[in-house]
């Protein structure tokens, strides 16, 4: 099969990280923001989380939860979105799954690295585990989000595998056996993730007092959840759309048939499910009884985040995945995604402590946003390396003929 | 010789006589009658607790002497008219229409309330004032405040001692005029005497001279931070006599020579050595019985509160050093 | 559903067979108001006159660091203040109509703390003496506590980079369990912290305004705010009798004039999220049925597509056999067998050619 210049690692040249050395703009621009988040890194570690942000008594949870953690975990829902859709509904995009997979994997691992610099005493994560606190919906997020990441490591295993099994032939033997337990490691990996990403939503249910009433809702946690399936279709067309700029070359034929009809499935699916998060939202302020709130400055604001990034975007969808319009489509996902963040800024930041005076408000430093600008270029750098080296966005010769 | 010694005695009968004459006239200068009121109602009127049921021992609570002179002449001089408390506008007995039981005419007010009520909520048509409410309001006198915002909520204090003050009848008052008084038959003239003779023989008490308690009290139970407080006692004594001095509503309510002492001095019997506030505020509070204030609390509450309700300007609640002075620092804390 | 109904609904659902099921059988199945005999503290605001001898007793029992301004700098009661990490406790000054009061902010010690519910690491805990403890061995530093916690209570030392922990009043209880009161308790010139058993301080407070109407809002914060809290506040009426607001809405406005939050509910805050929780299980239970379910509806479609579409192909084929018959008999009637020996073989052939052509199409 033509494979257009992908450079498969063999034996001998195990490595292809050219791509990543050469002195390109984008290369050096990579490498200034690793070294400035490098030395944030340090600052933090030394100084304390004082130093470098703007966190305050009133508002513990800063940039670091409501972008890295938050978004992070949302933005990473195409794994699970794209799994279900290929292997449980029995779409055909194969080809979908690896990256979305992939992209997954990192984001959830750069969430957890993320959270170290979080954290206050980082080493001690594992703690959870060794004093449960039950009652705590952290401590499900915890678990989930830690057993999520397993599910996906093992999933995501099979390119690396694929990958290094000409120096180590014995991995052959363990990639067909994941291979074999795909489909429950796909049921479990939706379960899991149906369970966290909807109780980072319930994360905020304990203080009401404290979420503006028109964010606040019992129904949370489903809120989040169903955004989250509108985040990880439209993450999918989004890396997509990045991808074939940036990555263009490592993609085979098979990725590249399917990559519209990819884009205009999950714009149909995306559409489906902006529409029902709109009605739920809608129907919950009638239900609460928090219509009139709709009509002040904040309703002003909430508005703005439903009508501007869920209901625009969920016509957007429509006409694209109607028209076959797969430029229309990419643009909406960037939209949808921008409005996806929008949300978890509104409820973990902009809308949260909406009482207090401005003064006891918080708004990030500009250190923070560095550190989660350096977690996303290590996301980027990091995928960048596998898709250089491992089968992601294409179809090892030597598997070729396997069915998945 | 004869002569002279008959001249000796009557002089000294004389003297005796005028002696005595002047001094009946000057233990009791207005006679024994009350000058008539402008209004034309009787000066002074037994109130007698009137009850459908006979009570033939007359053995009911003693009626009130109502001193309506001076009721009027004080409403007068505060610019208020009958309406107050005659609040139908006919100027009738309370009983007419406030029955013991109640009844429609007098709203269902029960005479008792009518009298008792310790607060008459406020009512568009003009507010009645029963005789506690009314007299209630004056104590928020800033002269009167400092003991009877904490005594008038003290439903200790407001036992028989405290009915008594005006539940109260002239020994004169035989057995036949109180039957006859509680059946409403006793004749007006008669009823007025009644009310006179127990009007005037109400007198103010002879209160405690401040000279009988300590010059200063040195506080010094609790001292740390601080050097002991000198509380200058008789100067507070003084202090509350001199307000009170001209008030006849204290001199009428005021029976007991010890009424000065037993706001501060409370919950103990009135004595000259009175037990200190130690013996039942300890240093730290029991917690079993946590609303017995500790003593450095009972101090500073006492004082407080007496200083706040009688408008005390000086010194401020927050200003220590005033009363007692910052210690030295000597590896103290 | 009470946290402990839950906790043991988990248990039997056997999702958590690998979390604490020991601590989970030991959990009674009541609804847990609060301990009995528990201790408590009443704030009478009525009474407190703002020195800040509780706030400078804090700090020395706690042997917390000395503020920048001294205890006897009363001016700064004007700010408003909160408790952070290195004091526990702070008396601020509010107008409750028009008239200046104090108010002491500190942990209330809630009887179901939001942020024992909130700590994954287990950290905080009720303790049957009323106290909210915390114990910070095991702390992770992720601060949800703080999130959680409706009275903004909690401070974290955001200034510490090796042993950053939460902080905030421990109710003294190391005081409390050698028999001696809290620091600010102790300190207070005028008892406006009454210390007590918070069953008693509950009737104190109801004695206090049941005999001072005019004086007190007839409400004991606390009491059941936030499902009941050890400390609770008395309010000042402050006028409000003299000149009753028209709004009958408006009475009762005195605690947020203190800046305190009348709108917790009467229920635990971690109650909020039991419904979340209770919900885990079923997804456990559920999720895999259902997806499970629809995979094996996906296969099965599958296979009867390729079932019907092999039919259509065999009946397509059957039907060429069929013609290629009729033809090459016709070719015998006319031309002889030699002849219709040959056709048969090229079309034949033919044929194979176009499905071999067909499958390797297919096969993309």
């Amino acid at each position: 099969m033509e494979n257009h210049g992908i450079i498969i690692p063999t034996k001998d040249k195990l490595f292809n990280l050219e791509p990543l050395l050469t002195k390109t703009p984008g290369n050096i621009i990579t490498w200034i923001i690793l070294a400035i988040g490098l030395f944030i890194t340090i600052i933090r570690f030394t100084v304390g989380i004082g130093s470098v942000t703007n966190l305050t008594d009133y508002q513990p949870w800063g940039l670091w939860i409501g972008f890295d953690l938050l978004c992070g975990v949302c933005l990473a829902a195409g794994g699970y979105f794209t799994t279900v859709g290929v292997y449980v509904m029995g779409m055909h995009f194969h080809s979908a799954v690896r990256p979305a997979v992939t992209t997954a994997f990192l984001g959830y691992a750069f969430v957890v690295v993320a959270l170290l610099y979080d954290l206050g005493h980082p080493l001690r994560l594992p703690f959870m585990f060794f004093f449960p606190g039950t009652t705590s919906v952290l401590f499900e997020v915890g678990l989930c989000v830690a057993t999520y990441l397993t599910v996906l490591f093992i999933e995501f295993s099979v390119a690396p595998m694929e990958w290094l099994s000409q120096k180590f032939p014995w991995l052959l033997w363990c990639r067909k056996w994941v291979i074999r337990v795909t489909i429950l490691l796909t049921i479990f990996g939706v379960t899991l993730s149906t369970l966290h990403q909807s109780s980072l939503g319930s994360l905020y249910l304990i203080a009401p007092e404290k979420l503006h009433p028109l964010w606040y809702s019992p129904f949370m946690p489903m809120f989040f959840f169903v955004s989250s399936m509108a985040a990880g279709a439209s993450m999918v067309i989004f890396e997509g759309f990045f991808a074939h700029k940036g990555v263009h070359n490592y993609m085979d034929e098979t990725h590249l048939r399917e990559a519209d009809s990819v884009v205009l499935a999950f714009s149909r699916a995306a559409s489906f499910i902006l529409f029902a998060y709109f009605m739920l939202k809608f129907i919950d302020v009638l239900v609460q009884a928090n219509l009139h709130l709709v009509f002040t400055s904040w309703g002003a604001w909430w508005c703005v985040e439903m009508f501007i990034f869920v209901l625009l975007p969920a016509m957007l969808y429509a006409k694209g995945a109607r028209d076959g319009n797969v430029r229309l489509c990419q643009y909406t996902s960037m939209l949808t995604v921008a409005g996806i963040v929008l949300n978890r800024f509104n409820v973990s930041m902009i809308a949260f402590n909406w009482q207090l005076p401005s003064a006891d408000r918080y708004f990030p430093s500009i250190w923070e946003i560095m550190i989660s600008i350096f977690v996303v270029t290590m996301i980027v750098t990091v995928y960048r390396f596998i898709v250089y080296n491992m089968p992601v966005l294409y179809q090892h010769p030597d598997f070729s003929e396997e069915e998945e | 010789m004869r002569k002279g010694t008959i001249l000796l005695l009557l002089a000294a009968m004389a003297f005796a006589g005028v002696t005595c004459l002047s001094a009946l006239g000057y233990a009791s200068p207005q006679t024994n009658t009350l000058e008539p009121t402008d209004s034309g109602a009787p000066s002074a009127i037994v109130m007698f607790p009137l009850g459908e049921k006979p009570n033939p021992e007359a053995s009911a609570m003693a009626p009130v002497a109502f001193n309506h002179l001076i009721h009027e002449k004080w409403m007068g001089k505060a610019g208020k008219d009958c309406i107050v408390c005659h609040h139908t506008g006919d100027p009738v007995a309370c009983a007419t229409c406030h029955t013991v039981q109640g009844s429609a005419e007098g709203g269902f007010v029960t005479l008792y309330t009518a009298m008792h009520a310790q607060k008459v909520a406020p009512r568009k048509e003009g507010t009645p004032a029963s005789c506690v409410s009314c007299h209630n309001k004056q104590l928020a006198n800033r002269n009167c405040a400092g003991c009877h915002k904490t005594l008038v909520k003290d439903k200790k204090v407001q036992n028989e001692a405290w009915c008594v003050v005006c539940h109260t009848k002239t020994p004169e008052m035989t057995k036949k005029q109180m039957e006859a008084g509680i059946a409403g038959k006793l004749p007006a003239r008669q009823n007025e005497a009644l009310a006179v003779k127990t009007a005037l023989a109400r007198k103010q008490a002879d209160y405690w001279s401040p000279m009988k308690g300590p010059y200063k009290v040195v506080i010094n139970e609790l001292q740390g931070k601080y050097e002991p407080c000198v509380f200058n006692h008789r100067h507070h004594v003084a202090s509350l006599m001199e307000r009170i001095k001209d008030n006849k509503l204290a001199g009428a309510f005021h029976t007991d020579p010890a009424t000065l002492c037993v706001t501060c001095h409370h919950n103990s019997p009135a004595s000259v050595n009175p037990p200190k506030c130690v013996s039942c505020h300890s240093k730290t509070i029991n917690p079993a019985e946590p609303d017995r204030p500790s003593l450095l609390a009972a101090y500073h509450l006492q004082c407080m509160s007496c200083h706040a309700d009688m408008k005390v300007a000086r010194p401020q609640k927050t200003d220590c050093t005033t009363c007692h002075k910052l210690r030295v620092q000597e590896g103290g804390k | 559903m009470n946290r402990r109904k839950f906790l043991a609904f988990l248990g039997t659902a056997g999702v958590t067979s690998a979390i604490s099921t020991a601590r989970v059988a030991e959990a009674a199945p009541h609804t847990f108001p609060y301990y009995e005999n528990s201790f408590g503290v009443l704030h009478d605001v009525t009474r407190c006159i703002g020195c800040r001898r509780c706030e400078a007793a804090c700090q020395e029992v706690n042997h917390l660091p000395m503020p920048d301004k001294p205890f006897t700098d009363l001016a700064v009661t004007e700010t408003r203040r909160r408790t952070t990490a290195y004091a526990w406790t702070v008396v601020n000054k509010y107008e409750v109509n028009g008239q200046p009061f104090f108010r002491k902010l500190q942990c209330y010690h809630c009887n179901d703390p939001a942020c024992a519910a909130a700590c994954f690491a287990k950290c905080f805990q009720k303790l049957p003496n009323g106290a909210v403890v915390y114990d910070g061995s095991q702390c992770v530093g992720c601060r949800y506590c703080m999130v959680a916690c409706p009275f903004y209570v909690p401070g974290f030392q955001y200034d510490l980079a090796w042993d950053p922990l939460v902080q905030k009043c421990t109710f003294c209880e190391k005081r409390l369990k050698e028999g001696k009161l809290p620091g600010c308790v102790e300190a207070c010139p005028v008892d406006a912290i009454t210390f007590g058993k918070r069953s008693d301080l509950i009737k104190i407070a109801r004695a206090r305004i049941a005999a001072n109407p005019e004086k007190y809002v007839d409400y004991v914060y606390g009491e059941t705010d936030a499902g009941g809290t050890a400390w609770m506040v008395l309010a000042p009426r402050a006028g409000a009798v003299e000149n009753p607001p028209d709004d009958l809405a408006v009475t009762g406005s005195e605690f947020s004039q203190l800046g305190m939050d009348t709108h917790l509910g009467t229920q635990p805050m971690s109650e909020y999220t039991y419904g979340a929780l209770g919900a885990v299980p079923m997804i456990v239970a559920f999720w895999p049925v259902v997806f499970g379910g629809a995979y094996a509806i996906t296969k099965r479609r599958e296979a009867m597509n390729k079932a019907a579409m092999e039919k259509v192909k065999q009946k397509a084929k059957d039907g060429i056999v069929e013609a290629i018959d009729a033809a090459v008999r016709k070719i015998e009637e006319t031309e002889g067998p030699g002849a219709a020996d040959r056709a048969r073989k090229a079309m034949t052939e033919a044929l194979k050619d176009h499905e071999q052509k067909d499958s390797g199409h297919g096969e993309e």
